[in-house]
């Protein structure tokens, strides 16, 4: 039997957020139901679950964007049910429907949205990050959905945060752009941001995440590495009825369409 | 303290911004207005109180033209001389008047003189008003014209003075009504629908994962279009000047009393806008405030011309007060004494809508 060690970043590195038994109702529905986890710095953490599990009002409530009914949360080392601007200071968001002013360009949405976190923003380099170098001049509306969801995490990362909280950021995109958007969170992991995200795709979860939380009916049900999770489950007698293919659909996807953003 | 000014700044710059470089609002706040003052201010509605009268010559003797000449110089008559059938067919169109017919053979006599004959006078039933003021018109040009042949004086029984006055025509009334209804359509409709656009597509809820308080974007907001607003108060003033209007008062009042209109309505667009989950919501209620009051508050005509009930009801809309404090200092200079009730009433309805904004107010 295969002796799994955990990674020396999770008992090692200080945990950059911790939540403790939150909780929140809306009425008779106890959307979050004591939900308690810690993610170290520098780790790409997974929350995964269907919809209505409770996944978003988790996320916001440690965003200070949802008042907390119970329990506790804190980012880098600040209670966010204390001092909600201060975490929010500290982190990036991208929201899962993120809209911004049609009026303005995206260099000039960067520069003020930098101007609400009192930071000059670089606006260039943040457009470059993200590839979207010549949309500089463009409006939202006019890009695609793939660059909509690039420019979200560039306008999240305008305070250089210590963390990234991206809700759902590959939700209806084309496999070419998930793919890419793949790359480009990969890419904040090695520079050192801290990430936050949730996914309907659990092979998204497999191929990111360091770790992952399952969460079901406002609780979380499993969390651990996405191998953790596999093997536990292998290790209950679990086996598939089909034999493993060499190749996914979407492998063929890939292969015929080519790994080209469809998108200009 | 210089911080949060500089956050405000930016989001002012960034609202005004947004506001002028929305072709609709643009649209709405400047066009619309000037479009309706072009309108009614090249046809000139007011000065058309020239009744139109129409002579057919049948006759064709020395008397019989001078008569249609003297109908002619007649102030007050627009003198048309085409023949019968066409005259019958645009007084039944209610393009004339009345159709003052001179038979064959007519002369100039009075009644019961040897070959006297009547003249006869078509008016049209639908328009009673218009055909007796063109009759009392004719009968007394007739009269005066047989008194002159007959020797007697020329003069007029009825000696006229002439007061001197200020000659105020309708771009003078209509232009501070103007006035009035795009503060009042700024403040209610950019507000209503910009913002619970914002609300809508979850643009507002990405302002509040920044660490700037929302209460920031509100006031940028509010200010940005105040600023607006008088400067749309200056461009549609300066055509309304170019236009012939007659500025008495002073500009700075003239500005003073947008920028408190411009609280009230956009207080209740906020109000609107705070309560609306969208569009769809919003631009009922923001019509049902604005359209009553665009007819009702004397912005086109005046409200002596209503049934004395809804002259008093119409008394206290915050738009009535707003035309009337305008119109009295652009017409007639007035002071605080004369514009002391409207700016009462003004700052009244202000308090309301705010106190109903704030009540209403939801920020998702």
């Amino acid at each position: 039997m295969a002796v799994r060690y955990h990674r020396p970043l999770m008992t090692v590195a200080a945990p950059i957020i911790v939540a403790r038994d939150l909780r929140k109702s809306y009425g008779e529905l106890r959307a979050v139901d004591g939900v308690s986890f810690e993610v170290a710095e520098g780790e790409v953490f997974g929350i995964l679950g269907p919809n209505g599990a409770g996944k978003t009002t988790t996320l916001e409530m440690i965003e200070g964007m949802r008042p907390i009914d119970g329990g506790t949360a804190t980012v880098d080392g600040i209670d966010v049910g204390s001092d909600p601007q201060g975490v929010k200071a500290r982190i990036g968001i991208q929201l899962q429907a993120s809209a911004f002013f049609d009026e303005l360009n995206l260099t000039e949405l960067l520069v003020l949205f930098g101007h609400l976190y009192h930071v000059k923003a670089e606006a260039a380099t943040l457009l470059a990050e993200v590839e979207l170098t010549d949309k500089a001049r463009s409006q939202v509306r006019t890009l695609s959905g793939g660059q909509k969801q690039r420019f979200s995490i560039a306008a999240a990362l305008v305070n250089d945060p210590r963390v990234l909280f991206l809700d759902e950021p590959t939700t209806g995109l084309d496999p070419q752009a998930r793919r890419h958007m793949w790359g480009l969170i990969a890419g904040l992991r090695e520079r050192g941001h801290t990430v936050v995200l949730t996914t309907h795709y659990m092979e998204e979860a497999e191929t990111l995440c360091d770790r992952v939380a399952i969460m079901d009916g406002g609780k979380i049900i499993g969390i651990d590495t996405p191998g953790g999770l596999i093997d536990a489950l292998v290790g209950r007698g679990f086996r598939r009825e089909r034999e493993e293919r060499l190749a996914s659909l979407e492998d063929v996807f890939i292969d015929l369409t080519g790994h080209e953003l469809r998108e200009d | 303290m210089r911080h949060r000014f500089e956050i405000f700044w930016h989001l002012f710059v960034a609202s005004a911004k947004m506001f002028i470089r929305d072709r609709s609002a643009v649209f709405f706040s400047l066009l619309i207005p000037l479009l309706i003052m072009l309108i009614f201010g090249v046809l000139n509605f007011g000065a058309a109180a020239q009744l139109n009268i129409a002579a057919v010559d049948q006759a064709s003797t020395t008397s019989s033209a001078a008569l249609v000449a003297t109908l002619e110089q007649t102030p007050g008559i627009d003198l048309s001389q085409q023949g019968l059938d066409e005259e019958m067919s645009l007084l039944e169109n209610g393009d004339r008047a009345l159709v003052l017919v001179l038979p064959p053979g007519w002369e100039l006599l009075p009644p019961g003189a040897d070959g006297y004959q009547p003249l006869t006078a078509y008016l049209n039933q639908a328009q009673p008003q218009a055909g007796q003021t063109a009759l009392l018109l004719v009968n007394a040009v007739v009269a005066q014209s047989l008194i002159a042949a007959g020797g007697g004086s020329p003069e007029p029984l009825i000696a006229v003075q002439e007061v001197e006055g200020q000659n105020l025509g309708y771009i003078d009334f209509l232009v501070p009504g103007i006035l009035g209804l795009t503060i009042m359509q700024l403040g209610l409709f950019s507000v209503a629908f910009g913002f619970v656009q914002l609300k809508r597509t979850g643009t507002l809820r990405r302002l509040f994962a920044t660490p700037t308080s929302p209460g920031y974007f509100l006031s940028a907001q509010v200010s940005s279009r105040l600023i607006i607003t008088l400067a749309q108060t200056l461009i549609l003033l300066g055509v309304g000047l170019w236009f012939g209007v007659q500025l008495v008062g002073s500009v700075v009042v003239v500005l003073a009393l947008a920028l408190l209109g411009a609280i009230v309505f956009l207080a209740m667009g906020f109000g609107i806008a705070g309560w609306a989950k969208n569009e769809n919501q919003a631009a009922p209620v923001a019509n049902l405030i604005s359209l009553p009051m665009m007819f009702l508050a004397g912005t086109f005509f005046p409200r002596d011309a209503m049934p004395d009930f809804l002259q008093t009801v119409t008394t206290y809309l915050p738009l009535t007060y707003l035309n009337d404090a305008l119109r009295a200092v652009i017409n007639d200079g007035a002071g605080l004494d004369v514009i002391g009730t409207d700016i009462l009433g003004l700052a009244v309805w202000a308090v309301i809508s705010f106190v109903v904004a704030t009540r209403l107010f939801r920020w998702e």
